[in-house]
């Protein structure tokens, strides 16, 4: 060993300096026999020659001399992998199973890593990515809420920690004068923006600072995609104007393709600046974020100390009701992955307990197979083969091994890879980017070679122990195996309780994680999902400019749809249940003590028309619906949610309370409660329902909507019929969706049945390997004492008693895995918490389930050779003995 | 040494002698490749042919293992040349192989021994 680290040594510090040293030595050496040999009176050509020629041939002797400082020859490696062929070729079956279960292994653990990588490891395509930071506000509670455009201007000009800040913003708006009316993704941003990003014009020009200044003309530069999908790819739209919401936009240039900033890709970019009114005021939110390059140095936390700095003095300066609100700021990448990040570590977790299980099973194979092989390795000690140069043998063919498993490995993370992309939820970034590049291939490999050398270590611990006689003097085999094998058995015995263990947590989290999705599919939703037709629709503010017109629209919309063929009822609202986050606002209730202004309570605004309760089934528990009373001049009123009157009145009524939007402190109308409807899942079916506040539509106006339709029949026939009725009150009004409710209700689950299906996969893998273990283990186990039963069996022992003693072998195995693997889902559920929704991640019924889960299939591993246990035939195995 | 100018039939050195007889020349003091080769071949009365093309292997494998450590000194005679010196690990394994070797000996003695 200590030979091996000066050879590395020398590797590295002094392979050139050797050969000159060398040299030097020798001619030293000779020069000294040279003054000898003058001084017993030779003369000096003599005294040269004798020299040389009694040292012998330099050239050769420090070639010698360098040798010893090699590695064994390319030739010995060469040899060593042919023997390990060999042994591969002459164990066919025990090879196939050794291969295929690292392959599984090692395919999963690279799937999964690539994905990993490719969504949290791989730097952003941005210029300086690891300093790019997300800035929003920040309040007591709730971080990174919208940047005012006012506080985002003081940050942007105080600042002393970032080189540049960009804002960004995003809407929708309607692009007419083509041949459709079509609904477009506009991304407002600053210059800044394109510069920080690291974009470029494909044609034409970004635009800069003097394009920004307020009454500058208004000018557009058009994604590469929609420029080339939707426009058709032409040249000349440089210089043409685009129309949208009706006003008119000049093309100045064209991004060059890349990766988008937005995770739903905008089809062109406006000028921020030039949405923003010119006298904002500094509470004033629209929906705008922040994004800023820190100087080489600073850290985000004193990035936001910095901001908070200026907060702090704007307080002062320029005082409002939100002077509690603080910065954010947190490194881009960790905001665009913090969804994910748990999710997809707890899978690599799983992944990486399944090859943890694949090692085991075939570290314990291995184990069984060198223990049979005691007699070839005693010969091959005795023959004169040094117990290093066989442990190295045996090292190479497990690496052999292994690389072939490894290969096969790739291949089946190859596929595994296209199966996850097109079954991932769309929504993670960077998903479709997935790759098995170098990167990946490193891991890959890394961990083919980790998993040769820890599967091949066992063998080498049993080699120490090698008897090199008792294998030579003793011809029979079960003698070797009752004497030699007992070490490496409690090895193996270990590893098969670890992996019960192991199997126990996978398959206890998938049983959560499958629990949770049959809780949130079928907790109680609130409302009637089935035969709905959602139809979403924002109205232009050029067509629809008044509160009036938008509201005339909807209610000829609302009563169009409802006398259509096959429609039963039809009602308006502003975010549908599962409809995500569409906004939520401080609000206070009337009539109680004003909270401090850091514990201003939030709750979900919503907006409904007098039809949509009554067209969702949802119940109302109190009071009474919308009614067309409730116009704009009328007294203002509000229905809020159980959850939202339970929060407050949890033993009185909630009907006649007043609440007033806004909180105590920023200002706001007040509402009088007149109905509490039942709860509905707002934020997706696998959350607990918040409290929401609904307003009436024609007191809180708005040009969004989901109009819902209830049909008797199949809703699908009534898409058609729908769209054309649209089309019939306004032509150049476009649709932003309009399809089958349950289908996007079922979608909002799509990310929670991924990794379910995942983790679900990862059990099922699981517990094969571990039956295969199982199984493995108490095949050998009775093998070995076959002539003990034999005895046994002679003795007088029946059946059933021979059953029960090598089923009590099984039990204790199995029980001491069970009980590990409890022990160790108990220690994790703190992380798997966070995962599950509706159950428990203590849950004992569910603990139970997995635990007869794996106490089954691992029985049913140790059933045949238990079985088999009962068949020796005594008097023939007596007869061998 | 070769045999060149010797013509007297000498002894091949065994397998692995070479390493044991260099540590055991070192045991003196320290001493270049030239005055190692120059004591073996004195005290086994020009018994051994040392060869360059082993003696040089030897050390470079002696130096690995950490049983001796070299160094380029001045020699007496105002030459510099590399020195070879004997490690305390070097001495342990010094100490266990000339026993091993003394019983080898004792043991081959007996054997060969002409029957009385």
């Amino acid at each position: 060993m200590r030979e091996w680290w000066s050879k590395l040594g020398a590797l590295v510090t002094r392979r050139r300096g050797l050969a000159a040293e060398l040299d030097e030595e020798m001619a030293a050496h000779i020069a000294l026999e040279i003054d000898e040999n003058i001084a017993r009176g030779m003369t000096p050509e003599a005294a040269r020659a004798a020299a040389r020629r009694h040292f012998g041939n330099v050239t050769l002797t420090a070639e010698l001399a360098r040798q010893a400082w090699s590695f064994p020859t390319f030739e010995s490696l060469l040899q060593d992998l042919r023997y390990g062929l060999r042994g591969i070729r002459r164990a066919p079956g025990f090879s196939l199973v050794v291969i295929l279960t690292l392959a599984l292994g090692i395919g999963a653990n690279t799937a999964i890593f690539s994905v990993i990588y490719s969504v949290l490891l791989r730097p952003l395509p941005y210029p300086h990515a690891d300093r790019l930071v997300w800035l929003g506000e920040s309040t007591a509670k709730s971080e990174g809420i919208s940047v005012t455009w006012v506080n985002y201007g003081h940050w942007r000009d105080d600042n002393h920690s970032f080189g540049e800040l960009a804002a960004f913003e995003r809407t929708h708006l309607t692009l007419t004068g083509r041949d459709e009316p079509l609904l477009t993704r506009a991304g407002l941003v600053t210059s800044s923006f394109f510069r920080l990003l690291g974009m470029r014009p494909e044609a034409g020009r970004l635009w800069s600072e003097s394009d920004e200044r307020p009454g500058a003309p208004k000018t557009v530069v058009l994604s590469h995609t929609f420029w080339s999908d939707r426009l058709g790819h032409e040249p000349r739209v440089l210089g043409s104007t685009l129309q949208l919401d009706g006003e008119p936009y000049s093309v100045i240039g064209v991004a060059a393709p890349g990766y988008q900033f937005f995770t739903k890709p905008v089809d062109y970019y406006l000028p921020l600046a030039l949405s923003k009114s010119a006298r904002p005021s500094r509470g004033q939110h629209g929906s705008i974020r922040a994004l800023g390059r820190l100087r080489p140095g600073v850290t985000p936390a004193a990035a936001q100390a910095d901001l908070d700095r200026i907060m702090l003095h704007l307080a002062e300066a320029d005082p409002g009701p939100e002077n509690d609100h603080r910065a954010y700021a947190t490194l881009l990448a960790d905001y665009l992955t913090r969804e994910f990040k748990l999710t997809l570590l707890i899978l690599m977790a799983a992944v990486g307990l399944v090859l943890a299980i694949a090692c085991a099973n075939v570290a314990s194979l291995v184990l069984a197979r060198s223990t049979a092989r005691a007699r070839e390795m005693a010969i091959r000690a005795a023959i004169g083969g040094g117990r290093a140069r066989l442990a190295r043998q045996l090292l190479t063919e497990n690496l052999l091994l292994a690389a072939l498993g490894g290969s096969a490995g790739l291949v089946l993370a190859h596929w595994c890879l296209r199966a996850l992309i097109g079954m991932g939820p769309r929504d993670i970034p960077r998903l479709a980017e997935t790759a098995l590049d170098w990167q990946v291939l490193l891991f890959g490999s890394a961990t083919t070679i980790l998993t040769g050398i820890v599967v091949g270590l066992a063998p080498l611990w049993t080699l120490r122990k090698v008897d090199l006689i008792a294998p030579l003097k003793d011809g029979s085999r079960s003698v070797i195996g009752a004497s030699g094998a007992r070490g490496g058995q409690s090895l193996r015995s270990v590893l098969v309780v670890a992996e019960i263990g192991i199997t126990l947590l996978l398959v206890f989290t998938s049983a959560l994680l499958l629990h949770s999705l049959i809780a949130a599919q079928t907790a109680p939703l609130g409302f009637d999902p089935r035969r709905l037709v959602a139809l979403e629709l924002v109205l232009p503010s050029a067509s629809y400019p008044s509160d009036e017109s938008r509201g005339a629209f909807r209610d000829r919309l609302t009563e169009d749809l409802r006398h259509l063929p096959g429609a039963v009822a039809a009602g308006a609202v502003y975010c549908p249940p599962s409809g995500g986050d569409c906004g939520d606002w401080f609000y206070s209730i009337v009539d109680q003590p004003a909270p401090p202004p850091g514990e201003v309570p939030v709750s979900l605004f919503n907006m409904a028309d007098p039809t949509y309760f009554r067209t969702m089934h949802i119940p109302l528990r109190l009071g009474r619906g919308f009614a067309d009373a409730d116009r704009p001049g009328a007294p203002r009123v509000a229905i809020v949610n159980e959850a939202f009157a339970r929060k407050h009145w949890p033993a009185e009524s909630a009907l006649g309370r007043r609440i007033k939007s806004g909180g105590p402190y920023i200002a706001g109308p007040t509402y009088q409660i007149v109905g509490v409807a039942g709860n509905v899942s707002q934020m997706g079916l696998d959350t607990e329902p918040l409290p929401e506040i609904f307003l009436p539509f024609s007191q809180a106006p708005s040009a969004a909507m989901v109009v819902m339709i209830r049909t008797s029949g199949d809703p699908a026939s009534l898409i058609s019929a729908a769209r054309h009725r649209v089309r019939e009150i306004d032509r150049n009004l476009p649709i932003q969706s309009l399809q089958v409710f349950e289908k996007s209700l079922v979608a909002t689950l799509e990310r929670r049945r991924f990794s379910t299906l995942l983790q679900l996969l990862f059990a099922a893998l699981a517990i094969i390997l571990a039956a295969v273990g199982v199984f493995g283990l108490l095949s050998y186990w009775v093998n070995l004492r076959e002539n003990e039963i034999a005895i046994r069996m002679a003795l007088g022992a029946r059946g059933t008693a021979i059953l029960s003693w090598v089923g009590a072998q099984a039990l204790r195995l199995i029980a001491a895995g069970v009980a590990l693997g409890a022990i160790s889902a108990w220690a994790a559920s703190h992380w798997l918490q966070s995962l599950v929704f509706g159950v428990s991640a203590r849950s004992p019924a569910t603990m139970a389930a997995a635990a007869l889960a794996v106490i089954a299939t691992a029985g049913l591993g140790a059933a045949l050779p238990t079985w088999r246990a009962t068949r020796v035939d005594a008097v023939r195995k007596l007869h061998e003995a | 040494m070769s045999t060149v100018d010797d013509r007297r039939e000498r002894l091949e050195l065994l397998q692995g002698t070479l390493e044991v007889l260099i540590l055991r020349s070192l045991q003196l003091g320290a001493n270049h490749a030239y005055g190692i080769g120059q004591f073996l071949e004195r005290q086994s009365e020009s018994e051994f042919v040392v060869d360059n093309g082993s003696l040089y292997p030897a050390l470079q494998r002696l130096l690995q293992r950490g049983w001796i450590t070299a160094q380029w000194k001045t020699s007496p005679n105002a030459r510099r040349a590399k020195y070879y010196r004997l490690t305390p690990l070097g001495r342990k394994q010094l100490v266990a192989a000339a026993g091993r070797w003394r019983r080898f000996v004792l043991a081959m003695g007996r054997i060969l021994a002409p029957e009385t």
